[in-house]
């Protein structure tokens, strides 16, 4: 087949027009398309005649039907076809047509196929356009007639119904990766081999030592904030005295496991679900499982180790800090010296308050692990899954540190430790 | 309005970093209208050829001209071609045909029920039709090379850049792709670069080549793929397309 129509079709339509405004170098013509200097879209005019002879009519295109006058096109399509009430045969006459690419020959496709639905009889004359008529024949018989897919657009109510109806098998997904992580958990001294303990420093570092500036300056912020807080409180009631014993009991029961947790979950947590994730859509994953390790002891039981490990060394070292934000605080806004400070604050350490914030912490390190490990591991899709799945990671996180945290309290109440 | 023959002329190229220098004197013409595949074994700077070619590098030295405009100015406003990367990337966010509308919203003023008919029409042509709703994710390789070809359709470009089409697919997919690259040069007289190393494909549709070696640092053989074959006197070129004696490595990317 010849090109040489082709070649008047698309490729005479590139060339260097005038300069733009902007002096941004030559404008370039693309399929049609032309910018002028407000860098508006010019449009040259596209038509279809239509001549009427009884029940017979007769549609003349006339202009450039491409990609570039594609909206007039489609209006003239739509209008002409208004004019065809009552007619029993079509002609299409491509004599007059300017040029011709792949989006007016679309157009002048569906306006043929929704003649043929109507049961009239529509008719190519392709004069001494050849190629143009084959062009509109390519784009018709590649027409398939499938049932449309679903649309993903739902209304509000519908969406509400499916989130309900995902319930059961999100709660579900929960309890059977929790299910799997307690048995990785007891069958990984079993067989030492399958888990990747290589990682374990490398996590330690990055969950620990790493975070290690960000925790002790909240938990020193945190310690004088309550500094602050007593004293302006207390003083009323002549009891600054008890100001240091605040710090501890607040901070070592409950303030320090739950900001250092907090921290944990959105760092840690954030970098281990997107890890994982990334490497469940490059199919690492996958690569994993099929070399005969279980994903979930190789990658999860490292991860929840370091987390369940770091947790409490970097509570008690928050606590530590805490503890001198409370005195910076309190020597500096009340009359107390540091040496009374220092002897209130011994005495109110008790094994109590320093075990209650410590053994809640590794639960709370544990649970960000597994919630951050089941986030990656559950991931499918591309880029925006990771995404997604490292958002739901730490904002689940975030608040299983605070339902814990609150579970061990209110134990702790209940029991009267 | 007439326009340069070649559609594609690259002359003295060099291709490089700092003052590694990966391939000199790279000079060929590409006609308008024909299949040009850029062969060459593992390493030997196809794909970095063609990021070249695409613009998405800039030459050390020499000139790339696509229709008589050379750089830089060829690389600003409407995209003037298409390319099929060696992945498709296809933006998996999207579905298929916002995938396919996004050059047309981004560069036309097309919108609403006429974009919509172009995109299912490009989607219908690359015989995806009925997945117009579907993610990348949900698809496999070869559809999604086929959806990307029809997103680098969505401009109606006059030339089409693939980079290894084929990499990655059965024989059954290649074929069908290899038909669909000779229907696009053939019924839409689209001007057709392809980088592979994919011996059946290329006899199939290449009408011209040129075959880049690592060790010679450019251009070893150009002319028609089928007389290379049987008539090339270079050793080189001569293992390269009969897949045999050593230095072969046709069997991988590059």
């Amino acid at each position: 087949m010849g090109l040489g129509f082709f070649e008047n079709l698309n490729h005479s339509n590139w060339q260097e027009g005038p300069l733009s405004g902007g002096g941004s170098g030559p404008s370039v013509q693309f399929g049609g398309i032309r910018r002028n200097r407000k860098h508006e879209w010019c449009l040259v005019s596209v038509a279809i005649r239509a001549e009427r002879e009884a029940d017979h009519a007769r549609l003349v295109p006339t202009g450039p039907f491409d990609l570039a006058h594609a909206m007039e096109a489609a209006r003239e399509v739509e209008s002409s076809e208004a004019h065809l009430s009552e007619c029993t045969s079509v002609d299409v006459d491509l004599a007059q047509l300017d040029r011709i690419d792949g989006a007016g020959a679309v157009l002048l496709a569906r306006l043929l196929d929704r003649l043929d639905v109507d049961g009239r009889q529509a008719r190519i004359i392709e004069g001494s356009n050849h190629e143009a008529a084959q062009l509109i024949a390519r784009y018709r018989e590649r027409r398939e007639d499938l049932p449309a897919s679903p649309s993903r657009v739902l209304n509000p109510l519908t969406r509400i119904g499916a989130l309900a109806a995902e319930l059961p098998s999100k709660a579900n997904e929960a309890l059977d990766f929790t299910g799997r992580c307690a048995v990785a958990f007891l069958k990984a001294p079993a067989s030492p081999n399958s888990v990747d303990w290589r990682s374990l420093p490398r996590l330690i570092q990055e969950i620990g030592a790493d975070g290690l500036l960000v925790t002790s300056a909240a938990n020193l912020l945190i310690g004088a904030i309550i500094g602050f807080l007593g004293v302006s409180q207390l003083e009323a009631f002549g009891t600054v005295a008890l100001v240091p014993k605040m710090v501890v009991v607040a901070h070592f029961r409950d303030l320090g496991p739950l900001v250092t947790g907090m921290i944990m979950a959105g760092r840690s947590g954030a970098g281990i679900a997107s890890e994982i994730a990334t490497m469940k859509v490059s199919e690492e994953v996958d690569a994993l499982q099929s070399m005969g390790f279980d994903p979930v002891r190789w990658l999860v039981v490292p991860r929840c180790l370091a987390l369940a490990l770091t947790a409490p060394l970097l509570t008690w070292l928050g606590d530590v800090l805490a503890l001198l934000g409370g005195l910076g605080a309190t020597t500096i806004v009340s009359q107390m010296t540091a040496h009374a400070y220092v002897e209130v604050t011994l005495n109110a350490i008790t094994a109590n308050n320093f075990v209650a914030g410590l053994i809640k912490s590794p639960f709370l390190g544990l649970s960000i692990g597994l919630i951050a490990c089941g986030q990656g591991l559950l991931t499918s899709g591309g880029a925006a899954a990771v995404g997604t799945r490292t958002t739901t990671a730490v904002v689940l996180a975030l608040f299983s540190v605070i339902v814990i945290s609150a579970i061990f309290t209110f134990f702790y109440t209940l029991i009267g430790i | 309005m007439s326009l340069p023959r070649p559609h594609i002329s690259v002359r003295d190229l060099r291709i490089g970093w700092g003052t590694r220098v990966l391939m000199e004197c790279i000079t060929f013409h590409v006609d308008r209208g024909t299949i040009f595949a850029i062969l060459g074994g593992s390493g030997s700077g196809k794909s970095t050829l063609l990021r070249y070619l695409i613009g998405l590098e800039r030459p050390q030295a020499g000139r790339i001209d696509i229709d008589g405009v050379g750089e830089p100015h060829r690389y600003e406003g409407v995209p003037r071609f298409g390319v099929l990367f060696q992945s498709s990337a296809l933006f998996s966010s999207m579905t298929l045909a916002e995938n396919l509308a996004l050059p047309l919203t981004t560069w036309t003023p097309i919108r609403g029920a006429t974009a919509r008919e172009l995109v299912q029409a490009k989607l219908d042509l690359v015989g995806l039709g009925p997945f117009a709703e579907h993610l990348p994710g949900e698809i496999s390789g070869g559809m999604k090379k086929r959806a990307g070809i029809a997103r680098a359709l969505m401009l109606e470009p006059n030339l089409l850049f693939f980079d290894e089409p084929s990499a990655g697919l059965d024989p059954i997919s290649a074929i069908e792709l290899d038909q669909l690259i000779l229907l696009l040069s053939h019924d839409l007289g689209i001007t057709i670069v392809i980088v592979t190393h994919e011996l059946p494909s290329i006899f199939l549709v290449a009408d011209n080549c040129i075959v880049l070696d690592k060790a010679a640092k450019g251009i070893v053989a150009e002319g028609d793929p089928r007389k290379l074959r049987d008539e090339s006197k270079i050793p080189f070129v001569h293992n390269f397309f009969t897949r045999s004696a050593p230095g072969m490595t046709a069997r991988q990317g590059g």
